[in-house]
């Protein structure tokens, strides 16, 4: 293919600006491991991660994010077990029963509900769901982390609706009319011919749709309840390890250990996070090839 | 059973809009008048009386800074992974990693803005440090999508191209930048909306409760989703909280429908019969 000098200018430019943009990105990476790194030498990483307590500015203070870490994993773990059958049954209705026109409707919300912010959603499980919640189990304060699961499930649902919808659309016809020419019912063919094809895509929407339960922050911090205390149940109050960096980096001073801790707990989170994305690109790609 | 189950799901997602929408209008509409639109917050406690002026204003700006830091080196990215580097391990590895980096947690993106922006580089909490944070957290998601726009225009124009021995810069800006613009536009606006909903990771690095100040880089803002969120969380007004995030709701589905027509309306265009 010809190439003038405007050509080679343009590659060059597009190349540099994409690498240059990934080391951008990977950078991320290193400045939280090198911010974090002297208090995982000092402290110790099993300290860290199996402390119960977190007590960053007292005489002899504790640096522990097995508080969090469990928080997290209520809250994450909670709305997975809401979001994911919901979020599958809704992606198989989508591709396999609605009528056209409702499932494009449906497909509009849903696009639309992940456009609305966290903080929004927040709020209203705050000022909404919370209320509700104390007068049916009639608690003086609601925030707990079911809350936060049930506030979570609504936000990562879409994410879970449009991996199994894609997962069944890209399925192609001949499996359904071979299973309809034996004269079995479109449940059965749906259940026993075209879920167990689409089970892996769905598996990485629901893996993908975790991470992301985990990583936020504006809905669990404003619905969890924000107590230090290891929560023991669905229903305690928790503080997972999101809600906790953005509620102490802004008056921990600069380079003290508690600055330090809480680079070091986003370090947790992030390769928590990271690896599951990873993963999951990896699972679903050999599932491609 | 079964049916129950799948029709019951779909339900379940309509009504969740329709719940938010109609809380959101019955409980925020009230509030909205001229005078909340147009200015400052006030009040003995900063809120419980005036308007969002400013949180609009700070809003719109850290949209701005942010697409524009973001935006052209999304699109130069995005032609390196779909014409230049098209198969090349480089290109793929890059695929691994900005795909990766969307799902990073909006808080640790804030943590490194402030990390690096905030304190390295010296900014302090402003509305350049939010900017530039907001850039870095949709870069991936917009590479992904132009990069997708792009390759959504048919091959048969790449091909045309070549064998009329004109360069891949003459297809790029005479063809493919054109068919494909509707799409990059749509890209950029559910970026923007992306931003504009984002308060993690600008409650670190550039809003502030209340900002008298001019509007200047280096001076903090007052951000929407972040007014109510302190509206909220410091129990000032419930009131002007419903009526902020009715303000900001809004905003963002202008934003998302626009973008979301532009996807539809001009989706034919990109496949070509040459």
């Amino acid at each position: 293919m010809l190439s003038d000098r405007k050509d080679l200018i343009l590659k060059w430019c597009s190349l540099g600006c994409s690498v240059g943009s990934v080391l951008v990105l990977l950078s991320l990476y290193a400045f939280i491991a090198a911010e974090s790194l002297p208090i995982w030498r000092d402290v110790g990483i099993m300290s860290l991660l199996f402390n119960q307590e977190w007590r960053p500015l007292d005489e002899l203070p504790q640096f522990g994010f097995l508080t969090m870490l469990v928080s997290t994993l209520w809250s994450s773990l909670g709305a997975m077990l809401i979001a994911a059958p919901l979020g599958m049954c809704c992606g198989i209705f989508l591709a396999e029963f609605a009528p056209r026109w409702l499932s494009a409707v449906i497909r509009t919300i849903l696009n639309i509900l992940t456009g609305i912010p966290s903080v929004v959603y927040g709020f209203l499980g705050a000022s909404v769901i919370v209320p509700w919640y104390e007068l049916v189990f009639s608690v003086p304060s609601g925030e707990s982390l079911f809350c936060a699961s049930f506030v979570l499930s609504i936000m990562v649902v879409p994410y879970i609706v449009s991996g199994t919808y894609a997962a069944f659309n890209s399925i192609p016809a001949e499996y359904r009319e071979s299973g309809y020419v034996l004269g079995v019912s479109k449940m059965y063919v749906t259940a026993r011919i075209l879920f167990p094809l689409a089970r892996r895509n769905i598996i990485t929407a629901v893996m993908l749709a975790f991470g992301r339960a985990a990583g936020e922050t504006m809905a669990v911090l404003m619905l969890a309840g924000n107590t230090l205390t290891l929560p023991l149940s669905w229903f305690s109050k928790g503080e997972p390890l999101s809600a906790l960096i953005a509620l102490e980096i802004g008056t921990a001073a600069v380079g003290s250990r508690q600055y330090q801790a809480l680079f070091a707990g986003g370090l947790v989170l992030l390769i928590f996070v990271s690896s599951i994305n990873f993963a999951m690109y990896y699972f679903n790609g050999r599932g491609r090839s | 059973m079964g049916r129950i189950c799948l029709w019951g799901s779909g339900l379940v997602v309509i009504s969740v809009l329709i719940f938010i929408l109609s809380v959101l209008i019955v409980r925020g509409g009230g509030v909205l008048s001229w005078e909340f639109f147009t200015s400052s917050p006030k009040g003995l406690f900063l809120g419980t009386e005036g308007g969002i002026f400013p949180a609009i204003v700070g809003t719109a700006s850290l949209i701005v800074i942010s697409i524009m830091i973001a935006a052209i080196p999304a699109l130069l990215t995005a032609i390196y992974l779909t014409e230049y580097g098209k198969a090349s391990t480089l290109a793929s590895l890059m695929n691994v990693v900005i795909q990766a980096m969307i799902g990073i947690p909006s808080i640790l993106i804030g943590l490194f803005g402030y990390a690096l922006f905030v304190v390295t580089l010296g900014f302090g909490i402003s509305l350049l440090a939010g900017g530039l944070t907001l850039a870095i957290m949709i870069f991936p998601t917009l590479v992904v999508l132009m990069r997708d726009a792009l390759q959504a225009v048919s091959d048969d124009y790449r091909i045309l191209g070549e064998s009329l021995g004109v360069s891949r810069r003459y297809v790029l800006q005479k063809i493919i930048l054109p068919v494909a613009s509707p799409h990059l536009l749509s890209s950029i606006l559910l970026a923007m909306g992306y931003a504009a909903g984002a308060t993690a990771p600008i409650m670190v690095t550039a809003a502030v409760v209340m900002s008298r100040g001019s509007a200047s880089l280096l001076n903090p803002v007052m951000a929407l989703p972040f007014h109510l969120y302190i509206l909220f969380s410091q129990h000032i007004s419930l009131e002007r909280a419903y009526g902020t995030a009715l303000v900001l709701v809004m905003l963002l589905l202008i934003i998302n429908l626009l973008s979301l027509y532009l996807r539809k309306r001009y989706g034919k265009r990109v496949v070509s019969n040459a």
